[in-house]
């Protein structure tokens, strides 16, 4: 607890420069990871994240120390390579995608072994900070190179942020871009560096192999929560953030913690969180709505028995026949009639159950809608009056208002349904 | 206009077929006789080829049955044979004529056993139905489109099946060969086999189908050809979708879930 | 050169591994699933740990199945975040392997006082030690090398997978569709491809480490494929260069004294860029005069 307060109200200098620097960092990758999510490019960002450590390594050995400014440049001419050759692998060989970015990956990840093998055993002692870039170490980032990663984040989020416009165009149509006269190469070009740019930014806290997550993750949990650009940036990027923080907190309490797997987990738990929660399109509020229209469907069924016993010119219906009506369905038949009595749609009178006016005028419209997708299935689609009723079955709870109307006009108002029963209608409906 | 049929060889009963949430075939119940060269016709989104995966079990129907030979598709399984769209592969796999064709055997050996003379035999013959016997040991990259085609026409031969079907056969494949595959597929039917094609041109159609299956997101027709080829149908199929049938469709694309699902 | 033993066992059991992967890696290719294999050798790394947790041993048949588990978990996730949660394909692979290498991170660092695992020897092993790992029976008879055994077990199950199912696997790989039609349990098959790539990532990621089994799995693969039009010689080209991968990287990892895993992948590579530059379809800077288009643009 007392680690707790000391770290988040930032009474530490240095821990306030993490923060803040792990802050311009996740939104920067964020912002990167969510447009290359959506072009579909993924992957591609693994195995840039990948290939940047010969680069590393390089660059240490040019240096000859812990260098920030040789170690960033060394992982963005590696990870340019590797870009580069991706797509010139793809268009000149017969080698499919996921091959190509397989092989670029572990090839250049291997090289890259081989680099940090020598250069362990030459016994230099800042060899150890190397490690980190592997699996990550926000802690251990100095000052010096606080101010080159966070000032090339910001160049990032404004570059992102001036040509928002055009990179949208990049994402979801290229071919429209370029028929209006938008340089789409060097706006795709450009996108590219950013890529690495992020990716090399990103390794010091996350490390290579982790890296992909920062990239991927934020961008998929956020897509849960809307279908805008704009909102799908922000959210990404506060994920991003709040696991980096959470993830360089836990390396701040367990010393010998890398920080990129934790900052992994907490992303990877708010995907979780997001994929069975969102509203919409979440797993769990799929299958509430689901419920719930299955529960709107088992009342209708029970209205429409009710208006059909009034059609055979039974006012009510005995409990017990209801009952009956929907074998092995008890507790549900139950549960309907009470909430279609506090809908005031049905009255209970002792043991017998009748229809009010308003459920009366409910009950009509299910059965109208019933039967006049059934005479629509007959008459535009062909099939037989023995084959509608199921479909019909299913439609009746689904069709809106203006399909009603769209549906009566199309039948020209009938009168009657395949199986010639009326079509009932309110008396003063207006033909 | 739709004509059943007794003792069908294939009965589709009530189909509704949806991608993700998305219905693009509705209600569709038919039945098909033996012996038959069928056609299924109908414009572009029309859900041709999801009707000819749907029979096969390869898209699962939100609702709806398909019975093959009166039985359930998994108990006939090695009666069936089936011509997928080209682009559904990768051309570039690492394999000869000869192999692919050879696939078409692999069902009837099942596990673990491989093939001998016998199948290789069947295989040769196929190819040479199809006028492939050239490029037996050719790579199938390396062959033209329409060669392509008849390779995977010629893999569905060796499995020496009763029902085939076949979707889009033709795409790609110049007239004179069309025609030398069309006169194949109707000794086959002489013969007694059964042969379901996707296809587009109503003019060839006309001239080799015996009966005809008119989609348009739903059944517009299926009859013998001189029953359901006349202007009335062709408008029905091809004169633009039901205005009605694609709110419908857009209003469940809209929700949560499938409500069609059962 | 005389004959040094320790030598040829390194580069033997090398051979051993990297033809087992190849062989996987092959179908892996065909089926356009080498990033699925490179998720799953990421993802087994929990199930290492906890297996070596359990039993307190490394060399126990509990981390194989925890590792076993753990791969056809990773494939079960990425299958339920594409169909359930709706996820696009690429991204459920990067989630999945990521959390779960995080994770496996994770219990390397918290269970460090009772697993001597160290994070470096999971990445990328030490076949150079395995001379000195015996097999030792109870009654004190020296069997050799420890590792060796056991890659030399997976190489016999890994050709026998694909001895048995040959044709399956390949007609899987081709044509899903059609042989799910025949009545080829497809599903079935690819999923005790992924139990057996799992199981060979286990059995190697001592030696070779568990990111550069991926190299294995691919590049061998990717490679051969440049060069061959039919299976059975891509198979065999597959296998003669996991044999030349694995005599040239310990040569060249024993000369400029680096890793020797790192060194195959790099010769692996190395061989890769040259096939290319054969092969590519348009070499534009050997032999033509057309300027390559679109560098970057993927």
């Amino acid at each position: 607890m007392e680690d707790f307060v000391y770290f988040f109200t930032f009474q530490d200098p240095s821990i306030l420069w993490v923060v803040l620097g792990i802050m311009l960092l996740g939104i920067g990758s964020a912002y990167v990871g969510t447009f290359s999510f959506l072009d579909k490019k993924a992957l591609l960002g693994d195995a840039i994240s990948h290939a940047v450590l010969p680069g590393i390594c390089l660059g240490f050995m040019m240096a000859g120390e812990k260098n920030p400014v040789y170690i960033v440049t060394g992982a963005f001419i590696s990870g340019g390579i590797a870009t580069f050759l991706s797509s010139w692998l793809k268009q000149n060989t017969k080698l499919s995608e996921d091959t190509i970015i397989a092989t670029i990956l572990s090839v250049f990840f291997g090289f890259g072994i081989v680099l940090l093998t020598s250069l362990q055993k030459s016994g230099n002692p800042e060899i150890a900070g190397l490690n980190s870039f592997i699996f990550g170490n926000a802690i251990g980032i100095s000052e010096a190179d606080l101010m080159l990663y966070g000032g090339l984040s910001l160049v990032i989020i404004v570059v992102l942020t001036l040509l928002l416009k055009e990179f949208r165009l990049m994402v979801f149509d290229p071919q429209y871009g370029k028929a209006i006269g938008f340089p789409m190469k060097t706006i795709s070009f450009l996108f590219n560096v950013l890529m690495i740019l992020a990716v090399v930014i990103g390794i010091q806290a996350i490390g290579v192999v982790l890296m992909a997550a920062l990239l991927i993750t934020p961008g998929a949990a956020a897509r849960f929560w809307t279908d805008r650009l704009n909102p799908l940036l922000i959210l990404a990027a506060i994920f991003s953030v709040l696991s980096g923080i959470l993830g360089t907190y836990v390396s701040f309490v367990l010393p010998q913690m890398p920080t990129g797997p934790w900052v992994v987990v907490f992303l990877s738990l708010f995907a979780l969180i997001s994929f069975l929660i969102a509203p919409k399109s979440g797993i769990v509020s799929r299958f509430i709505s689901r419920k719930k229209y299955l529960r709107k469907t088992h009342r209708d069924h029970l209205m429409k028995g009710l208006y059909k016993a009034k059609e055979e010119g039974k006012e009510s219906l005995p409990i017990e026949e209801i009952y009956e009506l929907y074998p092995y369905q008890k507790a549900q038949t139950t549960k309907s009639i009470s909430e279609l009595i506090t809908m005031g749609f049905i009255a209970r009178n002792q043991q017998t159950i009748e229809l009010t006016e308003r459920g009366n005028s409910e009950a009509m419209r299910i059965v109208r809608l019933h039967r006049l997708w059934e005479l629509y299935l007959n008459e535009s689609m062909n099939i037989a009056p023995d084959h509608v009723h199921d479909s019909a079955e299913q439609l009746e709870h689904l069709i809106t208002p203006e399909l009603e109307a769209l549906l009566e006009k199309r039948l020209n108002y009938p009168a009657l349904d395949p199986h010639q029963e009326t079509i009932p209608r309110e008396k003063n409906d207006l033909r | 206009m739709i004509t059943q049929v007794e003792n069908p060889i294939l009965e589709i009963h009530d189909l509704t077929v949806s991608y993700d949430q998305n219905p693009v075939l509705w209600n569709v119940d038919l039945s098909l006789p033996a012996g038959n060269l069928i056609g299924i016709l109908g414009p572009n989104g029309a859900g041709k080829s999801t009707l000819i995966k749907a029979i096969m079990g390869l898209i699962t129907p939100t609702s709806g049955y398909v019975k093959v030979f009166d039985k359930p598709l998994n108990d006939v399984r090695a009666r069936i044979s089936y011509v997928p769209q080209r682009e559904s592969v990768d051309w570039n796999f690492p394999a000869s004529v000869l192999d692919v064709v050879m696939m078409g055997t692999y069902g009837k050996l099942g596990l673990f056993r491989r093939p001998g003379k016998k199948e290789k035999d069947l295989a040769l013959k196929s190819l040479e139905q199809v006028g492939m016997n050239g490029f037996v040991n050719r790579q199938i990259s390396e062959l033209s489109g329409g060669q392509q085609q008849r390779v995977f026409i010629a893999r569905a031969l060796a499995q020496e099946a009763d029902l085939y079907l076949m979707d889009e056969p033709f795409a790609g494949v110049d007239m004179s060969t069309e025609t030398a595959i069309f006169q194949l597929l109707q000794e086959m039917t002489a013969a007694g086999k059964t042969v379901i094609v996707v296809h587009h041109d109503i003019h060839s159609a006309m001239t080799f189908f015996d009966w005809m299956i008119m989609l348009n997101l739903h059944l517009v027709a299926s009859g013998p050809k001189e029953l359901v080829m006349n202007e009335e149908m062709l408008r029905k199929t091809y004169g633009g979708k039901l205005n009605l049938l694609t709110r419908v469709t857009d209003m469940i694309r809209q929700k949560d879930f499938n409500p069609l699902k059962s | 050169m005389t004959f040094d033993s320790n030598a040829f066992l390194i580069i033997f059991t090398g051979s051993l591994i990297a033809i087992s992967c190849g062989f996987l890696g092959v179908f892996m290719m065909l089926r356009k699933m080498s990033m699925t294999g490179d998720a799953i050798s990421h993802a087994v790394l929990p199930g290492i740990v906890i297996g070596y947790f359990v039993s307190g041993s490394q060399r126990s048949l509990e981390v194989i199945i925890g590792a076993g588990l753990l791969g056809i978990l990773a494939t079960l996730m990425i299958d339920w975040l594409r169909k359930k949660a709706r996820v696009q394909l690429d991204a459920s692979i990067g989630i999945t392997f990521t959390l779960l290498f995080a994770i496996g991170i994770i219990l390397i660092n918290l269970l460090a006082y009772k697993v001597d695992l160290d994070q470096e020897c999971v990445l990328y092993g030490e076949i150079a030690y395995l001379p000195i790992d015996s097999w030792i029976t109870k009654s004190g008879l020296n069997l050799g090398p420890r590792i060796t055994w056991l890659a030399g077990l997976n190489f016999f199950f890994v050709s026998g997978f694909i001895y048995l199912l040959f044709k399956e696997l390949t007609l899987t790989s081709f044509d899903e569709n059609f042989s799910s039609v025949m009545g080829i349990p497809s599903k079935g098959v690819n999923l005790a491809l992924m139990s057996i790539v799992s199981y060979t990532t286990v059995s190697s990621f001592e030696s070779v480490g568990a990111i550069l089994v991926v190299a294995l799995l691919v590049v061998p693969p990717a490679t051969a494929f440049l060069w061959t039009k039919s299976l059975m010689p891509l198979l065999k080209l597959t296998a003669g260069l996991g044999i030349s991968i694995s005599v040239l990287g310990y040569y060249l990892a024993y000369w400029i004294d680096s890793s020797i895993a790192g060194m195959m992948v790099t010769v692996a590579g190395g061989l890769f860029g040259i096939s290319v530059l054969i092969h590519s379809k348009k070499p534009s800077w050997l032999r033509g005069t057309s300027s390559v288009k679109e560098p970057f643009g993927v």
